[in-house]
């Protein structure tokens, strides 16, 4: 065992025929997944502890007396195990059909029907018909506040909220009221979920349609659902989500699994905020001229104007990024500003801050952090400094009465009026929507938001993420890193980037910080900075 | 003291070769109402009818019964070890677990109100809703239902003038269902409070009525 030290134990055991070498301790389900057996569960979920209370991933192993629930039987040498044998499945049918015995079968208006554990169960191993001639009982729904609503009847009492609510939120909120036919999950009474920041996971979990998402109610079929992997644009800790999305709206924000980052889960705060996505009024067309001398103009021609103003631009260079913005945005207009003839005088963002970070006691990697934007990290990293206050409002005083050359790419300066850059020899507004304050640019420019583009944040653990386009953008939007990166690229004389992962090069060669990285080594999971990047 | 007759008193009962009544043979402590302090361990649970003083209001918790739940905390490792008997005393001293006693005995053990909730609905022996002086628990499980208990059940509805669950208007009497009360050898098993009545029939529902009554009209 001395020379073993070093090297992890294994054990070797077969699974339906097949050999398999795990980790000892690896439970005899993760084993089979291994393999890529699914073995069906629904009390078990890798974020919670195991009580193998619904007994539909029992399995059958050589030489125990019955069934052993694979979810906490560790996996032994020798073992010989079978997920599919005579035994294993009758006893599944039977779980299934009395997981069935007061399931209303509602399929047809349930939420979650396509993406549901028992409807998958049933189809795949369940018996045709069923055998009840008694009525179901009854329960109806239960709003249990927040944004997660109740529908008894569907619930199969895996306890996985429960103990999500217990074990990670550290808020046991919610229980199992009652016993047998009768029992129920449920809070308090008439104290809800309200006002608990990480309730909404309950719905992630739920393997069945009990808990649904009011947000989302009868909203879309979850088979008509586009998975976008996207970083959640809520917060500066960058949870790893899902952008859900038809009809090129964004329907619903799911958190997507990062060990490293924020494991299964996210914030209600997160989850909640996407319907900026989705708000329509977007600047469709690029525009030259001030005021009443305002016109649309396409991409080319307004680019060759905006290139001979800057190329003969002289003055002071004011730049104001946004931490909405991606990593290759911002480094773009970083560019831009040292491209040009005058120094940069202001390379400033603004961001709303939160008063105080909201942990996740069970899973204590998982904040919700003060800065309310996904890369105020990526911001600074870039060069730019924050001002304004905790409101994302006010400090661009100096901006404003600038005289010379003002960059505005990604603030939509709601809080200005407008005067702003009334005096500016050249302003250039990039952004998502018409503002007043713009009404002064020389050069309005739509571009892109980052559901709409390929890009990268870096979160407040300096880790590097990448996100991916979910939405069609409007009409005539560009990514930002491709506009500025044009001008940039026509400054120096050099080629235009022609994507996102070029843009990110270009970034990674200019900026220290970002040393050794590449889009490849970024990939899904993300990279933290400073990290061995090269390896990967 | 004159004996009602009926089968079984829930005593040995006057054979008629001595002459004792029921104080003489449990001995008057064990006769009336139940001690403050719970009485001795060995025998507070059988004590005769358990026709305690319910307060709903009385407050969690005070005086004999601070001592009482102190002690039954200090016997347990952990708040949710403690949540069983820190229940039962709730209930002796309230009469049932309203949600108000849920929130404040989950308060005292240091416990989330939700899970004393789903502990207190998961017994049935918790009453979450008031109940009769005498809450009468009929067995209606396979040995006791073989014996008669369906009409058993249906003289005390109808001597009580109660529905399943209710109360009666003089708050005397609840009556309800139980499962198996592990008397089978004595079908029908009644349960009343604390106490057993055994071998009951519908005949004899009148007289055990009449004997409550009396209980409730002793002064102790």
């Amino acid at each position: 065992m001395a020379d073993n030290g070093r090297k992890a134990e294994t054990v070797t055991l077969t699974i339906d025929g097949r050999e398999v070498t795990v980790p000892k301790g690896t439970s005899l389900l993760h084993a089979a997944e291994s393999v890529g057996t699914e073995v069906p569960h629904y009390c078990y979920h890798p974020g919670l502890t195991a009580p193998a209370q619904c007994r539909i991933c029992l399995v059958e192993v050589e030489g125990a007396p019955k069934l052993q629930p694979s979810c906490v039987t560790m996996a032994a040498d020798g073992q010989v195990v079978h997920t599919d044998s005579p035994a294993a499945k009758r006893m599944r049918q039977g779980v299934l059909e009395f997981y069935l015995v007061n399931h209303p079968l509602d399929c047809p208006i349930c939420d979650m029907s396509g993406e549901c554990k028992l409807q998958d169960y049933v189809f795949d191993e369940g018996r045709e018909r069923g055998r009840g001639r008694e009525p179901k009982r009854v329960f109806g729904r239960d709003d249990f506040g927040g944004d997660v609503l109740y529908y008894g009847d569907r619930c199969v009492m895996c306890t996985r909220c429960v103990r999500f609510m217990d074990e990670v939120a550290r808020d046991s909120r919610l229980t199992v009221v009652e016993r047998g036919s009768r029992a129920v999950i449920d809070t308090f009474f008439d104290r809800g979920l309200e006002g608990a920041s990480f309730a909404g996971n309950v719905v992630d979990i739920c393997p069945v349609g009990a808990l649904v998402s009011k947000d989302f109610l009868h909203k879309a079929r979850a088979w008509d659902l586009d998975h976008t992997p996207s970083i959640c644009p809520n917060c500066s800790h960058g949870c790893n989500i899902e952008l859900h999305t038809r009809d090129n709206l964004v329907q619903r924000l799911k958190p997507r699994e990062n060990q490293e980052v924020n494991g299964h889960w996210m914030c209600d705060y997160g989850r909640a905020n996407y319907e900026w996505l989705n708000r329509p009024g977007r600047l469709e067309a690029p525009a030259t001229g001030r005021g009443s001398d305002r016109r649309t103009a396409d991409w080319k021609e307004a680019l060759e104007l905006l290139f001979g103003r800057l190329a003969a631009a002289e003055g002071d260079v004011a730049l104001v990024g946004s931490a909405r913005c991606s990593n290759e945005a911002l480094a773009g207009l970083g560019a831009l500003g040292d491209e040009m003839r005058g120094r940069t005088a202001q390379r400033v963002f603004r961001a709303p801050r939160a008063a105080d970070e909201v942990p996740l006691p069970g899973f204590p990697l998982l904040v919700r952090r003060r800065d309310l934007v996904p890369n105020a990290h990526g911001a600074g990293l870039l060069g730019f400094q924050r001002c304004g206050d905790d409101g994302g409002e006010g400090g661009l005083d100096e901006v404003a009465a600038h005289g010379e050359v003002i960059i505005v790419l990604g603030d939509d300066l709601a809080d200005q009026d407008g005067d702003f850059g009334a005096n500016a020899s050249l302003f250039v507004y990039l952004g998502t929507f018409e503002s007043a304050a713009a009404g002064n640019a020389d050069f309005v420019l739509p571009i892109t938001t980052f559901a709409e583009e390929d890009g990268s944040f870096v979160n407040a653990q300096e880790r590097v993420q990448r996100f991916q386009q979910g939405l069609r953008p409007p009409e005539s939007a560009r990514p930002a890193w491709l506009v500025l990166g044009a001008l940039v690229a026509a400054l120096r004389g050099e080629k235009t980037p022609d994507s996102a992962p070029e843009a990110f090069a270009r970034l990674v060669a200019a900026h220290p910080a970002f040393e050794g990285l590449s889009w490849e080594a970024v990939g899904d999971a993300g990279v933290a900075l400073g990290a061995e990047a090269a390896h990967g | 003291m004159s004996e009602v007759r009926f089968r079984n008193p829930g005593w040995a009962g006057n054979t008629g070769e001595f002459d004792l009544n029921e104080a003489d043979v449990r001995g008057t402590g064990y006769v009336g109402e139940r001690a403050l302090d719970g009485g001795h361990p060995s025998v507070s649970p059988s004590l005769p009818y358990m026709f305690v003083k319910k307060d709903p209001d009385a407050p969690l918790f005070e005086g004999p019964y601070r001592e009482r739940f102190d002690k039954i905390r200090s016997r347990y490792p952990t708040a949710r070890a403690a949540l069983l008997p820190a229940l039962n005393l709730a209930q002796e001293l309230r009469g049932h677990i309203s949600p108000e006693t849920m929130d404040e005995v989950a308060g005292l053990l240091g416990l989330s109100d939700a899970y004393v909730r789903g502990v207190a609905t998961f017994y049935t022996m918790y009453n979450k809703r008031p109940v009769g002086r005498f809450l009468i628990q009929v067995c209606t499980n396979i040995s006791c239902n073989l014996c008669g208990a369906d009409e058993v059940l249906a003289a005390f509805l109808e001597h009580t003038g109660t529905e399943l669950g209710q109360t009666s208007s003089d708050g005397n009497f609840t009556v309800v269902e139980a499962e198996c009360l592990a008397a089978c050898g004595f079908p029908t098993c009644v349960q009343i409070n604390s106490r057993y009545f055994e071998d009951v029939s519908a005949d004899d529902v009148p007289a055990v009525l009449d004997r409550l009554k009396r209980e409730l009209n002793r002064s102790f």
